[in-house]
């Protein structure tokens, strides 16, 4: 006997219940992989540099900030480029892809920053990448 | 009469709680993360600095001296160029010679964000060898 003829007249539904789930899913991910900066640095203003570009691994990330009257942090410690040196070295052999930003203030000195550049090569770390903000320079 | 204990009026199903709105309340929140959080502003222009005691020699005529004065007025060979003239300068240079490498000797007085703004030049032309002059100075 053919019961096509006996389909019941009921309304088409996209189940709903599980899409709660799915959200709270994708913020707890979000909330674990996610980490959060502590450093807080110096109040600075990044030099503009047209060819600006992201540095991939933030994990591998060691920051410097210079001021503009030449005192340096690292992880909001003041430090001498002497002590740069030290963290660095300890640091460079833990993790041998280490980057090292260079957050300086466009208006300091360069004297600062090549002595941050010689401490860093003491250190080995040779990778090195100067903070800049994606934008025309001022022109000379 | 016979008192009924179960009260009058409600439905006999069972109690539930409304998930309806669960998925709406994660995604807002999911919505509001995304909007309040600060992807990575590491960026910046990279370099990588030579060894200690690994310098090697270069031809003199390979060497192209790109320089920065105190007062940051910046110097190819012995021609005074302002900064936008840099890129087009050393992509004509590199034209010529590729072999050609790029010293960028930078007065310890000079101001960062000049130095920037040539090595950001230095980028845009595309030069791949570029090393960082230390200068020494008196009086610094």
């Amino acid at each position: 006997m053919r019961r096509i003829g006996l389909k019941k007249a009921t309304t088409p539904t996209i189940p709903t219940a599980s899409t709660a789930d799915i959200a709270f899913l994708l913020i707890i991910f979000f909330m674990v992989s996610t980490h959060f900066r502590t450093e807080k640095g110096l109040r600075i203003n990044l030099p503009k540099a047209e060819m600006t570009e992201r540095i991939l691994k933030r994990r591998n990330v060691a920051a410097v900030w210079i001021d503009p009257t030449g005192r340096m942090t690292v992880n909001d410690n003041w430090v001498t480029p002497t002590a740069i040196t030290a963290i660095m070295t300890e640091r460079v052999i833990t993790n041998p892809e280490l980057v090292v930003l260079l957050q300086a203030d466009k208006d300091v000195k360069y004297g600062y920053v090549t002595d941050v550049l010689e401490a860093l090569k003491d250190a080995r770390a040779l990778k090195v990448t100067f903070a800049t903000s994606y934008g025309k320079g001022g022109g000379g | 009469m016979a008192l009924s204990l179960k009260p009058r009026g409600r439905s006999s199903g069972e109690p539930n709680i409304p998930t309806a709105s669960m998925g709406d309340i994660a995604f807002l929140i999911i919505i509001f993360f995304m909007t309040t959080s600060i992807f990575s502003r590491e960026k910046g222009l990279k370099i990588v600095l030579p060894e200690k005691g690994a310098e090697t020699k270069i031809k003199s005529e390979n060497i192209l001296t790109v320089a920065v004065s105190q007062s940051g007025q910046v110097l190819i060979g012995d021609r005074i160029v302002s900064v936008p003239e840099v890129s087009s300068i050393v992509t004509e240079q590199l034209g010529k010679n590729p072999d050609l490498a790029i010293a960028l000797r930078v007065s310890r007085r000079a101001p960062y964000q000049t130095m920037i703004e040539v090595f950001d030049q230095l980028k845009v032309a595309k030069a791949e060898r570029v090393s960082l002059m230390p200068v020494q100075e008196e009086g610094q």
